[in-house]
């Protein structure tokens, strides 16, 4: 099965205007998945993550349920099947 | 027809090229077909031909690969040169591409193996330069050969001019080769090209590939070399996957840095577009990624020359405010940007454009955009075109500061936060980090305020443009006379009061600095705490701060036509950054800070406990001079009479964090011209010396 990235509306100029993106490949981490999207669509590359390659302070990745803040970051393990949803954080003013 | 070359038999005729006749022949020896090209009898040729097509049998014969046409042998019969090649059936990828362009499978399988041929070709330190659709022949089963690496020269190259000359384009040093459709703006400039030049002229041909139109058009070699040099290429049809979109992007970047550096990691981009695939739920939506029109019931305005245009950001979008001369109406467009902070705003007007920038930060990073027609449509960056590199290790919070140069039609710069200037040479089409002050020895010890650590006004001399200065809260004034290649503190008398060495070289919280056309060495300077004046282009600073209810503040702005004339906003103090009394006052100045006025007819006096930030404060360039300023509970007040009266322009926008003007269709020459013949400036600066 693929691994699959659900996107918050706001990104999905950059997804081709889907909020579902599947990759190919068999990535083994979040990190390996992320680079996967970024060929597909490279837009949302600078919008989930900064220059230095973390995630965006107010941008939260989960895989299926969990944030992956808790569970080992960019290196969270994924297998295929995995859905992996970008949601931008409770914040703001 | 049949004549005999060697042991070619010449059976008939394929076509001509710029240098070249190539005709169909037979290896006698071999019993094969093979294309023979000889060289043409025109007097350029024969001036440059022969050389030349050496060369290229050089060049071609060191390359062995199943997507370039094989070099056989080189034939000089009796001063004719012939290069027997690889006979190629098919179709040239001109021919397919058509009018409507290929179906994206064909373009992606197309473009990665003239990606091999190139990566390739490079390995070899053969570069084509003079790749394009006619030189790319496809075969019946799809098999790509590129052609005629007529024009290649090994690397590094020997410049060698008269190697390289097919026709002149306006503008460039000398003579350039290779059709000019495809020819990147390095080679426009007089720079020489290596492999990455070949990476844009494949960006070409995929952008051709993909919608039968050339990405740079133009009916005169001038208009196409301006196209190239400053033009974003037009967006792609809403069929062209976002991923393909965004390699030719990068491929057709200005700057050879911001492409790909390999053609097999555009080879590599396009395998992964081609093996990928995108499911959704939903029908693509969004024509392109690349502009976007902005909509969600957004009013649109209609501006006409002489038209006064407000530019107003806030920190949940921009806005834009358009009035007749008479400034006494105004009609408001946004927002635009819903929810992300907008912090710089800037209008181009150089070389004809009417361009709009706006700076635009949320969560999801921090982005230029610009308009081309007065906000109806934004240009919405697949990649951020503001960022660190890499190796800074930081990341862009905010862009506080663009700044349209004065001089050259091309320069740009930004001032962002972590404090950095980055600077554009082509429009704000591509950007670099300025690391001569990214790595000057005062950074690691300048230190964030309030707002963070920004680099948040930039000043270019309007008469030494190689003259630059920066503002940092806080890590104060900064100043370059070449260009940016070497940065000077320059802050000796600004006061620091939060820390025990009340004068150091660097560290002041500079809010904002101003400086006037007609008078470039003269500087005013809003500290946190303190207002300044330097005379000697910021080597030394007065206080001139006597008159001002309080000398804390952030806001400043210059009289556009007078350059003794300022106005501040001063706020109560550190604690308290609110109108002192709960008075909403301007004060001004005009006489470059001996004495100060305030300017509240039209104002609230009772109860306005307000803040006007740093970029809050603007003018337009009229005769009598729009002075306006919006605060942060979302108020812009305006006076068309230099600050006499003022008016309420709009209320309940969100919190306002900058303002700018603009006269639209003035042209800056001009202004500056009407400004000289409608103030005497020699007459009002004596005035302002005897005034103190």
């Amino acid at each position: 099965m693929a691994i699959a990235f659900q996107v918050s509306a706001a990104l999905r100029p950059f997804a081709g205007g889907r909020d579902r993106v599947e990759i190919g490949g068999s990535p083994s981490t979040v990190a390996d998945a992320l680079e996967a999207l970024w060929i597909l669509c490279p837009g949302l590359r600078d919008r989930i993550l900064t220059e230095e390659g973390q995630i965006r302070e107010h941008v939260n990745l989960f895989v299926g349920q969990e944030n992956v803040r808790y569970t080992g970051g960019l290196a969270t393990p994924i297998q295929a099947g995995t859905e992996i949803s970008v949601f931008h954080a409770v914040s703001g003013g | 027809m049949e004549q005999l070359i060697g042991h070619y038999r010449v059976t008939g005729k394929i076509g001509e090229g710029g240098m070249g006749v190539v005709y169909r022949a037979h290896d006698e020896v071999l019993n094969r077909d093979v294309a023979l090209k000889v060289l043409a009898d025109t007097p350029l040729i024969e001036s440059l031909g022969k050389d030349h097509l050496l060369h290229e049998a050089r060049a071609g014969s060191a390359l062995n690969h199943p997507n370039i046409c094989t070099v056989y042998e080189v034939i000089d019969d009796e001063g004719t040169l012939y290069i027997a090649m690889e006979l190629i059936e098919g179709k040239s990828l001109t021919a397919l591409i058509g009018q409507t362009g290929l179906p994206v499978e064909s373009v992606l399988r197309y473009g990665v193996q003239i990606a091999a041929a190139l990566a390739h070709a490079h390995g070899r330190r053969v570069v084509h330069h003079d790749l394009k659709s006619a030189n790319v022949v496809v075969t019946p089963d799809g098999l790509v050969k590129v052609l005629d690496f007529g024009l290649a020269r090994r690397i590094p190259a020997e410049a060698s001019a008269d190697q390289t000359m097919t026709f002149r384009t306006p503008g460039s040093p000398g003579e350039v080769s290779g059709t000019l459709f495809y020819m990147p703006p390095e080679i426009l400039r007089g720079e020489p090209g290596d492999a990455r030049s070949d990476l844009w002229a494949l960006g070409v041909v995929l952008y051709e590939a993909a919608s039968g139109e050339l990405p740079f058009r133009g009916k005169t070699a001038f208009e196409i070399s301006s196209a190239i040099l400053n033009e974003m290429p037009p967006p792609l049809p809403s069929r062209i996957p976002p991923g393909l979109w965004a390699i030719i992007q990068r491929s057709l970047a200005k700057q050879p840095s911001e492409r790909y550096q390999q053609a097999s990691e555009v080879k590599a981009a396009l395998e992964a577009v081609e093996s990928a695939s995108i499911t959704g739920a939903q029908p693509a939506s969004q024509p392109t990624a690349y502009r976007t029109t902005v909509s969600r019931g957004t009013r649109q305005l209609r501006i006409n020359n002489g038209d006064v245009l407000l530019m107003v950001g806030t920190t949940k979008g921009a806005f834009l405010l358009r009035s007749t001369s008479k400034r006494s109406r105004w009609e408001v467009a946004g927002p635009y940007f819903h929810g992300h902070g907008v912090y710089a705003m800037a209008y181009d007007d150089r070389e004809g454009r009417h361009r709009l920038w706006a700076s635009t930060s949320n969560y999801w990073g921090t982005f230029l955009r610009s308009s081309d027609d007065f906000g109806r449509t934004w240009t919405n960056p697949i990649e951020a075109n503001v960022k660190f590199p890499v190796d800074c290790g930081t990341s862009l919070s905010n862009i506080w500061q663009i700044l349209v140069g004065n001089q050259d039609g091309q320069v740009m710069y930004c001032g962002v936060e972590p404090a950095a200037l980055f600077e554009s040479r082509d429009s704000g089409g591509t950007w670099s980090l300025v690391r001569s002050l990214f790595d000057h020895p005062h950074r690691p010890r300048w230190t964030p305020g309030n707002g963070g650590l920004a680099l948040h006004t930039i000043l270019q001399d309007p008469v030494n443009p190689q003259r630059i200065y920066i503002a940092i809260s806080a890590g104060g004034v900064y100043r370059s006379d070449d260009g940016g290649s070497t940065w000077n503190a320059r802050n000796r008398g600004i006061r620091v009061v939060y820390q025990p060495e009340k004068y150091p070289e660097f560290g002041q919280c500079v809010h904002k600095i101003v400086l006037h056309r007609d008078r470039p060495e003269r500087l005013f300077l809003q500290n946190h705490w303190g207002l300044y004046r330097s005379d000697d282009a910021g080597d030394n600073w007065q206080d001139i701060a006597g008159g001002v209810p309080s000398d804390f503040g952030f806001a400043m702005a210059m009289h556009p036509h007078d350059p003794d004339c300022v106005y501040v906003l001063p706020v109560e103090s550190d604690e308290f950054r609110c109108t002192p009394d709960g008075r909403l006052r301007v004060f001004r100045t005009r006489n470059a800070g001996g004495s100060w006025e305030a300017l509240s007819r039209g104002l609230p006096q009772k109860g306005a406990y307000e803040t006007v930030l740093r970029d809050g404060m603007t003018v337009d360039t009229l005769q009598p001079a729009g002075v306006y300023f919006g605060t942060r509970s979302g108020q812009v007040f305006g006076s068309s009479d230099e600050g006499k009266t003022w008016k309420s322009v709009i209320s309940g926008l969100p919190s306002i964090v900058c303002v700018k003007a603009v006269v639209i269709g003035e042209p800056r020459a001009a202004r500056s011209e009407s400004r000289r013949t409608r103030r005497p400036v020699r007459a009002k600066k004596k005035r302002a010396a005897r005034g103190r």
